[in-house]
C-alpha cells in the first residue's frame, strides 16, 4: 500500500511566481492496483510521479509504503522497489553500452556493484529469452550499442530493464507518448503483460484515454493539483472514454478555454 | 557544402595560428650541425627557463665567455637556443630535441631547466653546463663538497646576502625592519630568505617576509608589508620581479626605499644593490664550458663556481627623491650609477 | 634515434595521464580541471617519499592513493556541496598548488641521487649493457600497459559498468537504486589516481619535482584523449575491436611525436602552446563535422 497524506508542494515558493501545485493532497494506492492518471498539461500528473519517486522535495505531508514512512528517503533508495519508465526512450537505457551490458546493469539492480564481472555469461541465455519475449529481434543484437536502436526498441528495452529486477511498484510516465501509434500499441501490450505476470502495483500517467480505460483498474483525473475524478472497481468498469472526454470538456469550460 | 566551408575555415584558423608562431629563431634554424662536422667546431644547445632580463644577460655573457676562449658563434660555434617559458614539460622536450641534434654540450640557464638537462643527458656522453642555479647542492646537481654528481657543472648565482645587508645599513643607519616579498613557488627565493634571516641580526635588522603564490597577490601583499617595514629588499624572484615597477610605485608613494638584487632592478628604480653582474656570471660559465669543449677538463672534475665579488649599483635619481645620499666609499667603488629611472 | 626514444618516453608517461582524463572527460562526461593539480601532486608525493627512503615501487601505489583522495575531494565538492563541475575542478586545482608545496616543502625537490624505478641497483645487475638505452622505455611501456589493462578490466566489472552508465545516462543509475553522486566520486578518484600515478612516474624519470610541471597537464591530457578517440576511431574504424584505452595511448604518442616534430622543425618552444591549441581546434572542428556521435538524448 502506497499512501500519500496531506501533500503540500509549491513551485517558486516565496517569489511572486509562487504556484501551488498540491495543497492537502492525499491518496492511497492499494497493492496490485493499476492506476491510470489522466489530466491536462500542468495538472500535476508528472509532479505526482516525481513525489512518489522522490525526484522532487516536498513542502509538507508524508509518503509511506506499507506503513513505513519514506518521506525523507533519497530518490535512489526508493528505486530499490520502484521501476520507472520515462517518456523519453533514452532515459531508460545507456546509449553507449551494448544491449548485453544494459541487461546486465538491470539484472544487477539491488545487488552490490562491486568488482565482480559486470556481465555474468551464464545469464546471457536468460537475457536472450527475455529479449525475445519483446518480439523485436533484439536477442540477436546482444553486442550492439543501444544508441543505434530505434526509439521503440529502446523503450521496449527500458520497460524490460525496469521490470526485470524484483520490484513492487511500476511508475510509467507517459511512456508511449514519444512513439508512433503502432509501436505505442506494442509497448502498451507488453506493459499490460508484465504487470499481470508480476502483479505489480502500477501508476501510469498517459494522454491516451483509451489506454487509461483499457489497462487501468482505477482511473484518476487530475486538475489543478486535485483528483477531480477517482473511479475504481465497478464504477471504473462502467466508465467509457467518452465519459472522460466529457469531464475534460467540463473543466475546460470552467477554465474559460 | 556548408560543411566544407566550415572545414576550410577551421583549417585556415589553425594555419593562421601556426603561421604566427613559426618565425623560427635564426639560431634554431641552423638545425643539425652535429659532432665532428668540422675539426674544432662545436654545437651547443642553450635552454633558458624563462624570459627574464638577468637570464638573458647570463646567456649573453656565456657566449662572450666562449668567444674569449676562441669559440665564436657563427665561426666555429653553432648555437641552438630555446626558451621553456617556465614550463617543465617543454623543458624536457627542448632537451630531447638538443640531444636529437647531436649537440656537443647543453647549457641550462636557471635551476629547473638545468635539472631537465641533467636528467636528459645523464645516460649520454653530452656534458651539461649550468648557470643561474642558486643552490646546486640543494638541486642535487652537486654534492656537499661542491663536486658534480655527473658530467655537469656550472655557476651559481647565490646572492651576496651579507654584502647587501652591510650596504643597506650604510645607507639607512636608522632602519630596523626589512620587508621581503617572495613567491612560494620559487625554491631559490626560499633559500635566500633563510639566509637573510640568519644574517640579519648581525646587522641589527629584522626580516619581515611575505609569501605570494602569484602576481595577482602582490598588490595586497605589498600594501600590507609597506605598513610594517622601513625598507624593502627585492630578491631575484621571477614572479615578484615581473611586477617590480608596481611594487616600486607603491613604495615610492610611501617614501620607502626598495633595494634590488642586480643591475637591471636598479635601472628600473630600485635605490641600490650589491648585485651580481649576470653578464660576468655568464662569462665565467662560458670559460668553464670552453675548457670542457676543448677537452682540457671533464665537467665531472670541476666544482661549481660561485661569483663572490659583488659590486655596488645605485640610482641617484631615486636617491635624490628619497633624500638618501650614497656614502663616498660606496659611490666611488660603484660599478654603475644611474641618474634616471628607465621604464622596463 | 634519441628523438624516437624521447617521444616514446614522454608519450607513455602522458598516456597514463590521458587514461585518467579519458575516465573523466569521455566516460564521466565531467570536465575535471583538478588534473593540473593532481599531476604535480603525484610528483610531490613521490619526491617526498623517495627522500624518506620509501621503496620507489611503493611510491607508485601511494601516489595513486594520494591522487584518488584528491579526486574524492573534487567529487565531494561537486556532489555534496553542489558546486558546478568545472568550478569544483578549478577550486581543487588551486588548492592543490599550496598542498603540493606543503608536501614537497619547496617548489623544487631533486631526487637525482636516489634510487628510482628507472635507476636502481637491481636494474644495474639484471639489465645487459646493450639494452641500457631502452630500459626506461620498456619500464614505461610495462607500467602504461598495466594501467591500461587494469582500467579495461575495471570497466568490465559491475562497478565499472555503473561508472560508464553514470556518464552515459545518470537517470538510469538512480533507477538502478544507486547514488549517482557516489559513482561520480568513485570515478573522479580513479581518474585522478591515474593522473597522480603519471606524475609519480614523471618525477622518477626526470629525477626531480618541480611545481610548474602541472601547468597545462589537462590540455595535454585532453589533446591525447581527443586525438586518440576522434582520429584513432576514424583510422581504425575497420578494426572496432581496438579499445578506446588503446587509442588513448596511441593518441598520446602521436601528440608527442607532433610536438617533437614541431620543435625539430625549428618551432620555438615558447610557441608550442599556440600550436597545441591550433592542433586541438583543428581536430575538434574536423571531428564535429563528420563525427557520428551517438546522441545521448534522442
Amino acid at each position: 500500500m502506497l499512501e500519500l497524506s496531506h501533500i503540500e508542494k509549491y513551485y517558486n515558493a516565496g517569489t511572486v511566481n509562487e504556484m501551488c501545485m498540491f495543497h492537502d493532497f492525499s491518496m492511497k494506492i492499494a497493492h496490485g492496483e493499476f492506476v491510470s492518471v489522466v489530466g491536462s498539461n500542468g495538472s500535476g500528473k508528472t509532479s505526482l510521479l516525481n513525489i512518489i519517486c522522490g525526484s522532487i522535495p516536498l513542502d509538507g505531508g508524508s509518503i509511506s509504503i506499507n506503513g513505513t514512512d519514506i518521506t525523507h528517503m533519497p530518490e535512489y533508495r526508493r528505486q530499490r522497489r520502484i521501476g520507472r519508465v520515462y517518456q523519453n526512450p533514452a532515459m531508460g537505457t545507456c546509449p553507449n553500452m551494448t544491449i548485453l551490458e544494459n541487461m546486465s546493469l538491470a539484472d544487477n539492480k539491488g545487488k552490490p556493484f562491486n568488482l565482480r564481472w559486470g556481465t555474468d555469461k551464464r545469464r546471457a541465455d536468460f537475457y536472450r529469452q527475455q529479449l525475445s519475449s519483446l518480439g523485436l529481434g533484439l536477442e540477436d543484437k546482444m553486442h550492439v550499442k543501444v544508441g543505434v536502436l530505434s526509439g521503440g526498441q529502446r523503450q521496449a528495452m527500458a520497460l524490460l530493464m525496469s521490470t526485470m529486477p524484483p520490484i513492487e511498484f511500476l511508475i510509467l510516465d507517459e511512456h508511449t507518448a514519444a512513439l508512433d501509434p503502432k509501436t505505442a500499441e506494442v509497448i502498451m501490450e507488453l506493459t499490460g503483460k508484465v504487470v499481470r505476470e508480476k502483479q505489480l502495483t502500477t501508476v501510469m500517467v498517459t494522454h491516451n484515454l483509451r489506454y487509461a480505460v483499457e489497462y487501468g483498474s482505477r482511473l484518476v483525473m487530475m486538475h489543478q493539483g486535485e483528483a477531480i475524478m477517482d473511479r475504481a472497481g465497478e464504477e471504473k468498469e462502467g466508465t467509457q472514454v467518452s465519459d472522460i472526454l466529457d469531464k475534460f470538456n467540463e473543466i475546460s469550460i470552467e477554465c474559460g478555454n | 557544402m556548408k560543411k566544407n566551408v566550415k572545414m576550410a575555415m577551421a583549417v585556415m584558423a589553425a594555419l593562421a595560428l601556426v603561421g604566427c608562431s613559426s618565425q623560427k629563431p635564426a639560431e634554431t634554424a641552423a638545425g643539425a650541425g652535429g659532432k665532428g662536422d668540422k675539426e674544432g667546431s662545436y654545437t651547443i644547445g642553450i635552454g633558458q627557463f624563462a624570459e627574464h632580463g638577468s637570464l638573458d644577460n647570463c646567456r649573453e655573457g656565456f657566449l662572450a665567455g666562449l668567444a674569449e676562449e676562441g669559440i665564436i658563434e657563427g665561426e666555429n660555434l653553432t648555437v641552438l637556443y630555446d626558451n621553456a617559458q617556465t614550463d617543465g614539460g617543454t623543458a624536457s622536450q627542448i632537451m630531447a630535441n638538443f640531444l636529437a641534434n647531436d649537440v656537443d654540450m647543453i647549457c641550462g640557464i636557471a635551476t629547473p631547466i638545468a635539472q631537465s638537462a641533467y636528467s636528459a643527458a645523464k645516460d649520454t656522453d653530452v656534458p651539461v653546463i649550468y648557470t643561474a642555479v642558486t643552490d646546486p647542492v640543494l638541486a642535487e646537481l652537486a654534492d656537499g663538497d661542491g663536486m658534480p654528481v655527473g658530467e655537469i657543472t656550472g655557476t651559481s648565482d647565490k646572492l651576496p646576502v651579507e654584502k647587501q645587508l652591510e650596504m643597506i645599513r650604510k645607507l639607512l643607519p636608522e632602519a630596523a625592519k626589512i620587508g621581503i616579498l617572495y613567491s612560494t613557488s620559487e625554491v631559490n627565493s626560499m633559500s635566500a630568505i633563510e639566509e637573510y634571516k640568519a644574517a640579519a641580526p648581525e646587522y641589527g635588522f629584522e626580516i619581515v617576509e611575505s609569501g605570494v603564490s602569484s602576481t595577482a597577490d602582490i598588490p595586497l601583499a605589498t600594501d600590507n608589508l609597506l605598513k610594517k617595514v622601513d625598507c624593502l629588499n627585492n630578491l631575484t624572484d621571477n614572479t615578484v620581479v615581473s611586477v617590480l615597477p608596481m611594487v616600486l610605485d607603491k613604495a615610492g608613494k610611501e617614501n620607502i626605499p626598495v633595494f634590488g638584487s642586480e643591475i637591471e632592478q636598479v635601472k628600473i628604480g630600485c635605490l641600490a644593490s650589491m648585485g651580481l653582474d649576470y653578464v660576468s656570471l655568464g662569462k665565467k660559465t662560458g670559460q668553464m664550458a670552453a675548457q670542457v669543449l676543448k677537452g682540457e677538463k671533464k665537467a665531472s672534475e670541476m666544482k661549481f663556481e660561485v661569483v663572490t665579488e659583488a659590486s655596488f649599483y645605485g640610482n641617484t635619481a631615486v636617491a635624490e627623491k628619497l633624500g638618501v645620499t650614497f656614502p663616498e666609499e660606496l659611490a666611488s667603488s660603484a660599478a654603475g650609477l644611474f641618474d634616471e629611472v628607465v621604464a622596463d | 634515434m634519441s628523438i624516437v626514444i624521447g617521444v616514446l618516453e614522454e608519450g607513455l608517461i602522458y598516456a597514463i595521464l590521458a587514461l585518467g582524463v579519458y575516465i573523466t572527460y569521455k566516460i564521466l562526461d565531467f570536465p575535471d580541471l583538478s588534473v593540473d593539480g593532481t599531476f604535480p601532486l603525484g610528483a610531490a608525493v613521490t619526491a617526498m617519499l623517495i627522500l624518506k627512503e620509501v621503496h620507489p615501487a611503493a611510491t607508485l601505489l601511494l601516489a595513486f592513493a594520494a591522487g584518488a583522495l584528491a579526486g574524492c575531494v573534487t567529487g565531494v565538492i561537486h556532489v555534496k556541496l553542489k558546486v558546478r563541475d568545472l568550478l569544483s575542478g578549478i577550486i581543487m586545482m588551486t588548492a592543490l598548488y599550496s598542498v603540493n608545496l606543503r608536501i614537497a616543502g619547496k617548489a623544487n625537490l631533486a631526487i637525482f641521487t636516489k634510487e628510482t624505478i628507472f635507476d636502481n641497483g637491481f636494474l644495474d645487475r639484471v639489465v645487459p649493457e646493450g639494452a641500457r638505452p631502452f630500459t626506461v622505455t620498456l619500464i614505461l611501456l610495462a607500467i602504461t600497459l598495466a594501467c591500461k589493462l587494469i582500467l579495461d578490466l575495471y570497466l568490465n566489472t559491475r562497478s565499472g559498468y555503473l561508472l560508464r552508465a553514470v556518464g552515459d545516462n545518470d537517470v538510469l543509475v538512480t533507477s538502478l537504486a544507486k547514488d549517482k553522486g557516489m559513482v561520480k566520486v568513485v570515478g573522479l578518484a580513479i581518474a585522478n589516481g591515474f593522473v597522480a600515478l603519471a606524475g609519480c612516474v614523471y618525477c622518477q624519470q626526470k629525477g626531480f619535482f618541480e611545481i610548474s610541471t602541472g601547468t597545462g597537464a589537462i590540455v595535454i591530457g585532453l589533446a591525447n584523449v581527443i586525438i586518440g578517440t576522434k582520429v584513432g576511431a576514424r583510422v581504425f574504424r575497420k578494426l572496432p575491436f581496438i579499445k578506446a584505452t588503446t587509442l588513448v595511448i596511441l593518441g598520446s604518442l602521436v601528440y608527442r611525436a607532433c610536438v617533437a616534430v614541431a620543435i625539430a622543425m625549428g618551432m620555438a618552444a615558447s610557441d608550442l602552446k599556440l600550436v597545441t591549441s591550433a592542433l586541438f581546434l583543428a581536430i575538434l572542428v574536423a571531428s564535429s563535422l563528420k563525427g557520428k556521435k551517438v546522441p545521448t538524448y534522442a
